[in-house]
């Protein structure tokens, strides 16, 4: 039979491990991706897509150091914080790294040329507070 | 006879005098290009300094050009859609001077003419933490300056 103060101490480590569990799922996880065409030095195409990661990421390495702070006004949809901070976010991105691919074509000396910069699609964690959101990439 | 003989004597003098002169200019041609070769040296010495070794770090920066659409309902979107199109042009500059630039050529010659020249040039690399020193938006073109800090770690992985 067990005692009184076995049960308790097991109620309290249930009641930790529900804690723990809750405010890590606070913390939302979202996959984006970005990418943009330039052709003969014009803008030509831009798409930045952000999703809910449905399946958990690898959380192994996060650097904090690379972390962004936007702030949120109230709104809890990341889609629509970004579309406000949209040019703090992509220097953000930038700084995070793009994938460069650039194709020149001369013909009879007539030049045509096309650049294309992406973000693959990478898994950022995303901490919603009161006044601002921490958006931090998990690699 | 004395005519002769004075005619001699000065022909004499002048071609000494003319040899002299001659090797001075020689002399100083040599000077000027030895202060040339001088003078090229600093380059030199700065080109060797850019050499990327161990435990040293380069900074490399590009200027990229973009230009706005035509169908811009503001100046505002301009100038963002500009800047996007320059950054793109920047990146591209430093990722060919990091990586190089493959590039390959075809002429189509017929009849001892050239009917068809084509080069085709592509470059593919990964660019972090660039960040952006100068931007500039003037009669429709931006211009923006972006450079980045490289080490010897870094471009050996």
């Amino acid at each position: 039979m067990r005692s009184r103060d076995r049960d308790r101490s097991f109620l309290l480590s249930i009641y930790s491990i529900v804690l723990l569990h809750s405010l890590a799922l606070s913390a939302s996880e979202y996959l984006i991706s970005y990418r943009y065409t330039v052709k003969d030095a014009i803008l030509y195409n831009e798409t930045l897509s952000i999703s809910h990661a449905m399946k958990k990421c690898d959380e192994k390495n996060t650097f904090t150091k690379e972390e962004l702070v936007l702030e949120n006004g109230g709104i809890t949809n990341l889609q629509t914080i970004i579309s406000k901070n949209t040019n703090e976010f992509i220097d953000y991105i930038h700084k995070l790294g793009m994938h460069i691919q650039h194709k020149d074509l001369t013909v009879n000396l007539q030049n045509a040329s096309t650049t294309v910069l992406t973000l693959k699609t990478s898994c950022f964690k995303v901490d919603f507070n009161d006044t601002f959101v921490r958006i931090v990439p998990l690699k | 006879m004395k005519y002769a003989l004075l005619f001699i004597v000065l022909i004499g003098v002048y071609s000494l005098f003319a040899g002299n002169a001659n090797k001075e200019k020689y002399e100083n041609s040599q000077v000027s290009n030895e202060d040339t070769q001088t003078a090229i040296s600093p380059s030199q010495t700065d080109a060797e300094e850019k050499v990327l070794t161990e435990n040293k770090t380069i900074r490399i920066s590009a200027v990229g050009q973009g230009v706005a659409p035509v169908n811009t309902i503001s100046p505002a979107q301009a100038y963002a859609l500009a800047k996007r199109a320059a950054i793109a042009d920047a990146y591209r500059i430093i990722a060919e001077k990091v990586k190089g630039v493959r590039v390959d050529g075809q002429d189509l010659v017929k009849n001892m003419m050239v009917q068809r020249s084509t080069v085709r040039t592509s470059v593919q690399a990964m660019i972090k933490n660039a960040n952006i020193v100068e931007t500039n938006f003037k009669d429709g073109l931006c211009e923006v300056e972006i450079e980045i800090v490289l080490s010897y770690s870094q471009f050996i992985q």
